[in-house]
């Protein structure tokens, strides 16, 4: 077979939809009869809930229900666990405590849900919200990570001993036996802060309780529409075919929509069953700011052990991580930081320990990168203060420790998010390194123009930083797909888009397959009516599991449509070929067969078929991978800093990506430049500020800055292909890439730039107030 | 409690042109634009996404001018003409500003799009022939999460030449 | 949020106490009309409308007087809450004389907002409690000369 589409930059399937307005978002449904729900939620962090009063907002015209947790009676039950903490794992403590619908007793975090007013329209149903009196008791807040863990620290969850919510210790080789051997040992500490992942689309979910046919569907901005369904019915006592949960178009995900269920998932598909009346829930984006979940905060106390010519000899990693009121996400995004903080190097001896803590902040869940960045950001800022220690090149202490590509596949041993072992399946990774090397002109740089700037005044930086990027994790994904009557071809599958251009992407995958043309491929992705084996779209791991999926089955539904083709043209199969639509004979091209005519075929109206027969050009798989993908990249870029504004201009920004086989490098290259620019927002713009009360302090696109057209620069974006030996697609993924390494090259570029000050950075996000403030400490010694 | 005279919001009878077509009706004060379009007349394209004026995923063309219709209450625009996405083009007639933004892949999730191609038609009448930095600062009253921006430019950047080569043929 | 300042009166330091410690002519010195009722010895609730920015809303709480020595200091502790969000504030207030028909007030406080109030309007309350604190002090100067005749 001819290769001809993977890796065409094919353009979008989905396109004309979304550019005129026709696209169906969740608040784009409109059903009649439709009501509308608002939530009240608690402005204080911690404190016990005494009462509500909501009588006079039942009393409000308009208003059809209020409910709190006691009104939920039986019903009231905490979220179902998202993740369980890893089975394979000796050493866990994990103290499950999940969301709740409604807070029931004691309210942990700012903006957590009280009740709900359910009303003719929105405009009432917020009126009603403010009508509801609050009475409760407010208690000292649980803020800062380790304040949270002292003896004395109030508590989040009273049954507990402490706001310990998970430990877990992993260790390769002898750490301290490599420490007696190093020539040099530094110790750092580093802190990680809160951003959100900010979609421009915010939460929202439409239930609709059909009583004659017993049936609910839900539009819900979900990645994950079948673990909703399947909790959904188990929740109301349904039976799962009795649920359907749409995910239609989703205005970006980015991680925070994984997170199931959400206190207004339990809530809505509930009241509406209740009310027998459909309702709709969209979140504004104040509540977007702190009742949707959030990512990042970590405290690092790292140390690591080189030999003079810079090796490492091993790495120690004690940190806190802070999951914020709940835990219902696990350990997966202190797993992805354990097993990142070893970025692409070949490290034997390292040992790692995190305790989880709980605080009265919105809950943690992976946000687009999960863990990955504060990893990479550990193991750079130790490898660039252990270069400048030893005198060594940023880049040569980099390409004297990387996994050399003989060594693959190099198994790490300890565990990662999904429960496997940590093994890098394959790699390239020095070559990478000099690609984007090339790309940047860092020995020019370096040698001539870094200088000259230098001499005229200019404060110039560079930064490269590579990283790896576990992808494309289990457990599986499905898909099934057709050969319509038309000739066209109809693929479902279970996980949810949101952006990624898997409309497109996935029909390149079948259009090879099947010889027909990518815009006669119809999608439908995240219909649980549709399909309903799956997980969900995170982890980077759409292209790799679902597109494995998609592949198995458009190669099964091949072999159906050359069995059949070969009888109907008398023709032995291997002579066969399909393009344009038909099955023909290879040197006799006008002794064909449409696929029109051939799904027809095996799909008699009428006559016998021999016993066993399926009818259809049709085909179900499955693709689960043993273990994930393992992708590698560097970002590398040249950066101005004006010494008294700490604005930065971003001069250069190369990036060199290598995700195994590239499926159509346009959209490939959009997922790049979208995860740099949150990259960046996390790196020098976006934080989320609570005070010492819980309070968030920036919840509006006003104080939260995410970067806008003219902070981004123009991203370079190079490839290498290393194919994954894991699945037979090659590919591995690349959702988060973009984002990982960014916090990293920020501080290692800016201290660069900023060589005169002798600045080391040990803190992200920063921003040009936090540098300012970080250089004028230093200047006052 | 029965509605009476009193808790009932008073009505405003609204009249205006929407894509071209004249709408009536009576509706609160209170009524945002955005909510207007969006569920009133069912022109869903129009998007909602921080409530205050920062992202422009909201922007409706007033009169031809770009406008922010979660900041502005639908008896504003009473007697006015307003142009949301869904009256720029159609799915097989895309205006040029849409299909350079399919060549140029210029959407991911398309949340923002909508009020991104608002906001570039009418810059574009203005700046037939910009710079990389006239787009990105006309731009940047757009937030946009995907992208990065970078194929958004390219977008417009590809618009301008299209459109700049269209008006340079002869009419037939 | 921390709170301090000070602020020197054009008046006697028994007058100033007296009107201090008349929380009726204190609401008629801040902005936003308050209105005050006695509730106990030294107890008071009210109501005040407060603009931070985009948020504006009325706030209902209840202020008490502790720790006084007339008629020099005392501590104002303030609980109010609204449909945008919560204000906490506790301050003590501290005046000595500083010449003749001069009066310095010393104030410190710690102020505590929550909900609506706070993550949007954060950015603009330090600036509008200040605005408010100075409107009410120079209004209070002047119901202080007005009181003390002017001097």
């Amino acid at each position: 077979m001819t290769k001809t589409l993977i890796g065409q930059r094919v353009l979008r399937n989905e396109d004309a939809r979304l550019l005129t307005g026709l696209a169906q978002f969740v608040d784009d449904v409109e059903i009649p009869g439709l009501l509308h729900a608002a939530f009240l939620r608690s402005d204080h962090a911690h404190a016990r809930l005494v009462g509500l009063d909501v009588s006079a907002a039942r009393q409000r015209p308009g208003v059809i229900a209020v409910f709190t947790a006691e009104d939920m009676g039986a019903d009231w039950a905490p979220g179902p666990p998202l993740v369980s903490p890893p089975p394979t794992a000796k050493d866990v403590t994990f103290h499950s405590r999940r969301q709740v619908p409604l807070v029931k007793d004691k309210i942990r975090h700012a903006g957590e849900a009280l009740a709900v007013v359910i009303a003719e329209n929105r405009y009432i149903a917020e009126d009603a919200v403010e009508d509801i009196l609050v009475d409760l008791e407010p208690l000292e807040a649980v803020v800062d990570l380790e304040d949270a863990m002292r003896p004395d620290s109030p508590r989040v969850h009273d049954d507990l001993e402490s706001n310990l919510a998970a430990h877990l210790f992993q260790k390769k080789g002898d750490y301290d036996a490599a420490r007696q051997q190093a020539d040099l040992v530094l110790r750092r500490r580093i802190l990680i802060d809160r951003g959100a992942a900010a979609a421009m689309e915010n939460r929202g979910i439409v239930a609709d309780w059909d009583e004659k046919s017993q049936h609910l569907t839900i539009w819900d901005t979900t990645q994950a529409p079948i673990p909703i369904r399947n909790g959904t019915a188990a929740r109301l006592g349904l039976s799962e075919n009795q649920v359907r949960v749409i995910a239609p178009f989703i205005g970006g995900g980015f991680g925070p929509k994984m997170m199931m269920f959400y206190p207004e998932e339990l809530v809505i598909p509930w009241a509406a069953k209740k009310l027998k009346r459909p309702i709709k829930w969209i979140e504004d984006r104040r509540e977007n700011f702190y009742a949707t979940t959030q990512e990042r905060g970590q405290v690092h106390d790292v140390e690591i052990a080189l030999s003079k010519d810079g090796r490492i000899l091993g790495l120690k990693d004690i940190f806190l991580h802070d999951t914020g009121a709940y835990d219902p996400y696990g350990l997966t995004i202190p797993l992805n930081t354990q097993c990142h903080a070893l970025g692409g190097y070949d490290i034997q001896n390292f040992t790692t320990e995190v305790s989880v803590v709980f605080t009265n902040k919105t809950l943690v869940t992976p946000v687009r990168g999960a863990g990955r960045p504060q990893g990479i950001f550990v193991i750079e800022r130790m490898l660039d203060a252990a270069a400048r220690e030893l005198g060594l090149d940023p880049v040569e202490i980099r390409r004297r420790n990387l996994i050399p590509p003989t060594a693959f596949p190099y198994e790490h041993g300890i565990i990662d998010q999904a429960f496997a072992p940590l093994i890098l399946d394959s790699g390239n990774y020095w070559p990478v390194m000099e690609k984007a090397l090339e790309m940047i002109g860092y020995a020019t740089f370096v040698r001539d123009e870094q200088p000259r700037l230098r001499k005229a005044g200019k404060h110039v930086g560079i930064g490269i930083a590579p990283f790896v990027e576990s992808t494309g994790v289990g457990p599986y994904e499905g898909a099934r797909v057709t050969v319509e009557a038309s000739g066209k071809v109809f693929v479902a599958t279970g996980v949810g888009t949101q952006g990624q251009g898997h409309f497109t992407t996935f029909a390149q995958v079948v259009a090879e397959q099947l010889g027909v043309e990518v815009s006669d491929v119809r999608l439908v992705s995240g219909d649980t009516a549709e399909f309903h084996w799956g997980t969900g779209t995170f982890a980077s791991r759409g292209a790799v599991v679902a597109g494995n999926a998609i592949h198995a089955a458009a190669s099964i539904v091949r072999r159906k449509v050359l069995e059949l083709a070969s009888k109907h043209l008398e023709t032995p199969e291997d002579e066969l070929e399909l393009e344009g639509g038909r099955v023909r004979v290879a040197d006799i091209p006008n002794r064909s067969i449409s696929l029109a005519e051939l799904a027809n075929l095996a799909n008699p109206l009428r006559g016998a078929v021999e016993p066993g027969t399926e009818p259809g050009l049709e085909a179900t798989a499955y693709f689960g991978p043993r273990y994930g993908a393992t992708a590698f990249g560097v970002h590398a870029m040249i950066i101005e800093i004006d010494p008294e504004t700490m604005m930065i201009e971003i001069k250069r920004y190369v990036t060199v990506e290598d995700c195994g086989t590239v499926l159509n490098p346009l959209i490939l290259e959009g997922q790049i430049h979208g995860g740099v620019s949150l990259g960046i927002g996390n790196a020098y713009y976006e934080k989320l500020h609570y005070d010492e009360n819980g309070q968030l302090l920036n919840a509006s696109f006003a104080d939260y800055l995410i970067p806008s057209a003219t902070e981004m620069p123009r991203i370079e974006v190079g490839h290498m292909e290393t194919r994954s030996p894991l699945n037979e697609l090659g590919t591995k993924g690349v959702g988060e890439a973009g984002t990982i390494p960014v916090p990293a090259l920020f501080a290692q570029a800016i201290e660069n730039a900023l060589a005169d000050r002798q600045l080391e950075i040990l803190e992200s996000p920063l921003s040009p107030n936090r540098l300012y403030e970080l250089t004028s400490r230093k200047e006052a010694g | 409690m029965a509605i009476t005279e009193s808790t009932m919001p008073k009505l405003f009878d609204l009249a205006l042109t929407v894509n071209g077509t004249l709408r009536e009706q009576a509706v609160e004060p209170r009524l945002l634009l955005s909510d207007f379009l969006r569920h009133d007349l069912g022109l869903t394209g129009t998007h909602v996404a921080c409530e205050h004026g920062v992202c422009g995923a909201c922007t409706v063309l007033l009169d031809g001018e770009p406008v922010r219709s979660c900041l502005i209450f639908a008896v504003q625009a009473h007697g006015h003409s307003v142009t949301t996405v869904e009256g720029l083009g159609a799915v097989d007639r895309l205006h040029p500003v849409q299909e350079a933004f399919r060549q140029a892949h210029g959407v991911q999730c398309g949340f923002c799009t909508p009020g991104i191609l608002t906001s570039v038609v009418p810059f574009l009448a203005d700046h037939p022939d910009p710079s990389e930095e006239e787009i990105r600062e006309a731009l940047s009253g757009n937030l946009c999460r995907c992208t990065g921006y970078q194929h958004i430019v390219d977008a417009v950047k590809l618009a301008a030449q299209a459109m700049k080569a269209a008006n340079e043929q002869p009419a037939r | 949020m921390k709170i301090e300042g000070q602020y020197t009166f054009d008046g006697p330091r028994p007058i100033l106490w007296e009107l201090v410690r008349d929380p009726q002519v204190l609401a008629t010195c801040l902005p936003g009309s308050p209105s005050v009722r006695k509730t106990g010895e030294h107890e008071y609730e009210g109501e005040i409308a407060i603009r931070v920015g985009p948020i504006s809303g009325a706030f209902a709480g209840q202020l008490s007087v502790t720790n006084e020595v007339p008629p020099a200091s005392c501590t104002l502790t303030v609980e109010g809450k609204g449909k945008v969000g919560f204000v906490k504030g506790v301050g003590n207030i501290d005046m000595t004389d500083q010449g003749p028909g001069k009066t310095l007030m010393k104030y410190t406080g710690e102020v505590q907002i929550g909900g609506k109030v706070a993550s949007v309007g954060q950015r603009l309350f330090d600036s509008v409690s200040r605005g408010m604190i100075d409107q009410a002090l120079g209004k209070l100067n002047e119901t202080l000369q007005a009181r003390s005749g002017g001097r």
